[in-house]
Order: C-alpha cells, then structure tokens, then sequence
C-alpha cells in the first residue's frame, strides 16, 4: 500500500510523453536516465519464498536445519519488536520450504503476539487464523500468500496509524533474516549461480535511504538501527559491482555472518 | 471554516485516488489469476498511481535468476489501452511473451541475470484525463 500511496502522491509530478510507437511494439532499449530518480526510486521488496524457490531450483537445500530454535523475544522497544516481527514472518517463509505445519503454526500465532505489541492485531488477526487453517491441511502455496499478506497488512496498519518508519523496519527484519538464510545455503553448497543471487543493489539502496530519513528520531537514533545501517553499507560493496559480476564464497560468508550476528542482535535484545 | 472546507477536499480527493488506484488493483489482480492456475502466486504488495495519455511511469522490481515472472497490469477506465514492458538495468527490453485483454495488459518475464529491472507503464489512449493503473506480479 506505500508503494501505491507514493504512486499516487507523485501523480502528476512523473510523468514524460510516450512515443505513440509504443502502443504497436515496445522499443528495444529505453533511457533510464530520462525518468526522474524519484519516480523509479520506490522498489517493491521480495518476500523471502522469491529466492528461496531458486534454491530449491539449484539444488535441495535441508530447510529444516535453516529453522531457529527460538522466534526470539521481545522487549517494549518499538524499533526491536518491528524488526522481530519482520524476522518472524521470515521464519514463515522459511517453515514452509521446510514443510513444518507446527512450525508455521507456532509462527503464525507469534506474529499474532507480535502485531499485539505495536497496536495492529486486528490486521493481521484473520491472516493468523487462515495460517493455522492452510497449515493444517498443508496447503503450502496458500500458507505462503498468507505470509505474504501478513507483511502487507501489517505494515499497511502501521502507515495508516502514522507508524511509516515502523514499517520500513518490518520490511527490513525480513531482508535480513532472509538474507542469512539464502547465505547459509549458498556457503554450504557455492556455485556462482546461487551467489548471484545476493546481487540486490536496488534493495540495499532502498532500504539504506529509507533508514537514513526515518523521521522518528527516537527510531532514528535506536542502537539496532544505527547497527543495520552500518551492516547495509557493509554489505552493498560485496554484493556485485555490476549484472552478472561474480560474488565470490568469501563475501557470501561475510555476509551471513554479518546477517547472522544482527538478526541475533534483534532477537536477543534485552532479553 | 477554511481549513475545514481545505481538509474535506483533501481527504475527499485522496479518498477518490485511493477509490480508483483500488478498483485498477482488482483488474490487475484479475490479470494475473489465469497463472495463479499455472503455479504462479501472486504478490500482495502491488505498485500504482494515475498517468495522463501518452505519459509513462517507471517502477523498480528485483527479479531473480531461475525464475519466471508474470507482470499484470490494469485500469479501472473503460476503453484505455495501457502497456507494460519490462527493461533490465541497462534499459534493454527483456519481455519474453506479452498478452494484452481490453483494460489487462500482461508480461511474462524469464531474468537471465539477478539484480534490478524496470516495469514501464504506459497509458496509449484513455477517455480520462488520468488514467488509474495498478501492477502486480506473480513470480514462480
């Protein structure tokens, strides 16, 4: 819904004439440079399952060894439960690789927990319900949508109370744990193809911008925020200059441990 | 009495982006369920806005290597032609297979790189000033 909100904030501000050409035969190259930064700036982030599904395409990864043992606990920081909760629908996606209904069970009423601690339950209450109901019966495409639609209706309560920073932080939670999962695949069986699939550019841009302008000051000086802007601009050099530039193993194990050491820094805070 | 009369357009006007952008969001949606029957699954979070006639709008999407993408665009103005078409980071068009039904336009994509692409929308013709649009995609 943000990136519908943007949209719709910027109407009339982005727009260029179109060669009528288009409507018969799209041109074979564009100028991207002729579209103004704003306009293309807003990225829809993926959901975990979007890169899992390649992992699972290369090769067979053991999903269930990539499960935590702990969903981690919360604290009555605002910044720490968001970016839990992000790391928590994550851990949805990855339960279901896995196949575990009581996990995603488990998962599911965690993030019920969680949305209860930042005022949008209510959002994310049916989501809840419907997650157990697919879960039971294994419908595991179905449990994933679910996920997926948790995460928007989540951070669609949080920019309908005001709370947009809060959202970026769900997303970002989510991006992170993703993102140690997909290294903790890729180091235990490196090809350069599945390293490829790091090369997030646009994403680790997007999520640095939005943290550096968080307009909640006391989000914005949070000590885990400040520790996931340094680890965005740790990561952005080691993730491929270029399309098709090779990431190679060591910067795929510093980067899951980076990841690794910050999700166990959201989890663990204060508990 | 100003800013009251001030407030009430504005809430009045969102409200009426937000009516449209919503009602494209369904045709979207509706472009997309034929690959939901195809193991596609379709994305929740979706991009939309409004655009003049002959005007075009850029979005940014990361795509991954190994997967398929179906890119489905609606509007909610009865008789528009709109397009997408999908660019890699260098500005070359990579769309494989494309589909175009009254206000539905879709675009399949197969990455042959992981990184950033760039959907383009594009309003061709409308009896609207703007044009309400709304895109989704289904990955799989």
């Amino acid at each position: 819904m943000l990136n519908i909100l943007n949209a719709v904030v910027a109407m009339g501000f982005f727009s260029f004439a179109a060669n009528p050409l288009h409507a018969q035969k799209p041109p074979e190259t564009v100028d991207l440079s002729s579209f103004p930064g704003q306009s293309i700036d807003d990225v829809l982030v993926p959901v975990p399952s979007e890169v899992f599904i390649v992992l699972d395409k290369l090769g067979n990864p053991n999903w269930r060894s990539e499960l935590r043992g702990s969903l981690g606990h919360q604290t009555g920081n605002r910044a720490q439960v968001a970016l839990l909760l992000g790391t928590v629908i994550a851990e949805g996606f990855v339960a279901v690789e896995a196949e575990d209904s009581e996990q995603v069970k488990d998962i599911g009423r965690r993030v019920l927990t969680l949305s209860k601690a930042i005022n949008v339950e209510k959002a994310v209450l049916e989501r809840s319900k419907s997650i157990t109901e697919k879960a039971d019966v294994k419908d595991w495409i179905a449990v994933r949508k679910e996920f997926d639609g948790a995460l928007q209706d989540v951070k669609g309560a949080m920019q309908e109370l005001g709370d947009d920073d809060l959202a970026q932080l769900v997303s970002v939670g989510g991006w992170i744990r993703g993102t140690e999962v997909l290294t903790s695949i890729i180091r235990k069986n490196y090809t350069t193809d599945s390293a490829e699939l790091l090369h997030q550019p646009a994403l680790v841009h997007f999520f640095s911008k939005k943290l550096d302008t968080l307009s909640n000051k006391r989000l914005a000086d949070d000590d885990l925020v400040e520790r996931i802007r340094k680890l965005l601009s740790a990561i952005a050099p080691l993730i491929g200059d270029g399309e098709g530039a090779v990431i190679p193993q060591e910067n795929v194990t510093r980067i899951h441990k980076m990841t690794r050491d910050t999700v166990a820094a959201i989890t663990s805070k204060g508990a | 009495m100003k800013k009251i009369l001030i407030s009430l357009l504005l809430i009045l006007l969102v409200g009426t982006a937000f009516a449209y952008v919503d009602d494209a969001l369904s045709f979207a949606y509706e472009a997309a369920s034929p690959y939901v029957k195809k193991g596609f699954s379709v994305r929740e979070d979706a991009w939309g806005g409004d655009l003049g006639v002959k005007d075009q709008q850029a979005v940014q999407a990361q795509l991954f290597k190994g997967n398929e993408y179906w890119f489905c665009l609606g509007t909610d103005v009865k008789g528009a032609i709109i397009s997408v078409n999908i660019y890699d980071a260098k500005g070359n068009l990579v769309n494989v297979e494309s589909s175009r039904a009254g206000r539905l336009s879709s675009v399949r994509v197969e990455p042959q790189r992981t990184g950033t692409y760039y959907a383009i929308v594009t309003v061709h013709k409308s009896s609207q000033e703007r044009t309400g649009w709304a895109l989704v995609y289904a990955y799989k």
